[in-house]
């Protein structure tokens, strides 16, 4: 003779949960389609991990201002560091790269575009600029103002950047249209 | 055994995996909030989007009833966090849509369970 008891156990019915992790799928494709189709990445952070290095062998852009500010690393409270801001421009051969120790090793993380970049609303705070620069109506300017920042301002309506390297902080793009994106995670030789 | 009765009355899996969630997709912001100086950043976006998944995923083992519901804020949030806060390099949303997943599917079922007859020989035991 054979007796049962009833009780309550949690059970996971396999019909939602591929049904529900189907539609997350497609619905997150759709979404990664729909940057890929126009190549557009809205509202773009890059940055969080320290500091990180853009170069590139030549930009021009519209409307550039550049003011100091200071501004936090992962080194420091308080680091001098400069913002530029542009409000479009296009990059040849753009790479950001960003190197991290794991274990004894480095790994590099790099992102190429092997087209040229087209970016609009671009803020960017660097620690070092190193680049062969032209400027067209070049404006620098003092004003009289109890704000730091606000005392110094650099203004040109055209800037070319050509073979650039740019210890980064902050980088944000209103829109970024990337063709051509590779990402690659190497191992580096560095001390 | 009691962790054992504990564990089934809840959606351990479904809850574990959103937390990881949450954790990965908070690591990208946290990180740009330590290292950088960002008053009103796009940055706090990030952290609001993996700390709702984390405490989704804690609310889901303290309150099980309510895990379909905690499922589809899970999917939702972690796809809504590609934009913004990368998603914890998508490895955090692909986590997020898993763990809501299993979330949604989990319900409370009545289960029999066999007790054996005692035997023959545990009988006679009784009767000394």
């Amino acid at each position: 003779m054979e007796s049962s008891i009833q009780s309550v156990e949690g059970m996971t019915s396999k019909k939602v949960f591929w049904s529900a992790l189907g539609t997350g799928i497609l619905v997150l494709t759709l979404l990664l389609v729909s940057f890929g189709i126009s190549g557009v990445a809205y509202a773009v952070p890059i940055a969080g991990v320290g500091d990180f290095y853009v170069e590139f062998d030549k930009l021009e852009g519209n409307g550039y201002t550049f003011f100091p500010k200071m501004g936090e690393t992962s080194s420091s409270d308080s680091a001098p560091q400069g913002t530029n801001l542009i409000e479009n421009l296009t990059i040849d051969h753009l790479q950001l790269y960003k190197d991290f120790k794991v274990g004894g090793q480095w790994i590099r993380v790099k992102i190429t575009a092997s087209k040229p970049v087209q970016i609009t609303g671009l803020q960017h705070d660097a620690g070092l600029i190193e680049a062969d620069a032209k400027f067209t109506n070049l404006a620098l300017k003092e004003n009289h103002s109890d704000d730091w920042q606000k005392q110094f301002q650099q203004t040109s309506s055209k800037i070319t950047l050509e073979h650039a390297k740019l210890k980064t902080h902050y980088l944000f793009q209103k829109t970024i249209n990337m063709n051509g994106m590779r990402l690659t995670v190497e191992k580096i030789d560095k001390k | 055994m009691k962790f054992t009765k504990w564990r089934k009355a809840r959606p351990i899996w479904g809850a574990f995996m959103t937390i990881i969630s949450g954790l990965m997709i908070s690591w990208v912001p946290l990180n740009l909030y330590l290292s950088t100086f960002l008053p009103g950043s796009i940055a706090i976006i990030g952290l609001l989007f993996g700390g709702l998944l984390t405490l989704i995923g804690i609310v889901a083992l303290f309150f099980p009833n309510a895990s379909k519901i905690l499922g589809i804020f899970t999917i939702f949030l972690s796809i809504l966090s590609v934009i913004g806060a990368l998603g914890g390099f998508l490895f955090g949303t692909l986590f997020g849509i898993i763990g809501g997943a299993a979330l949604l599917a989990w319900r409370l079922a009545p289960v029999r369970v066999k007790v054996t007859p005692p035997t023959d020989l545990e009988k006679s035991a009784h009767t000394f």
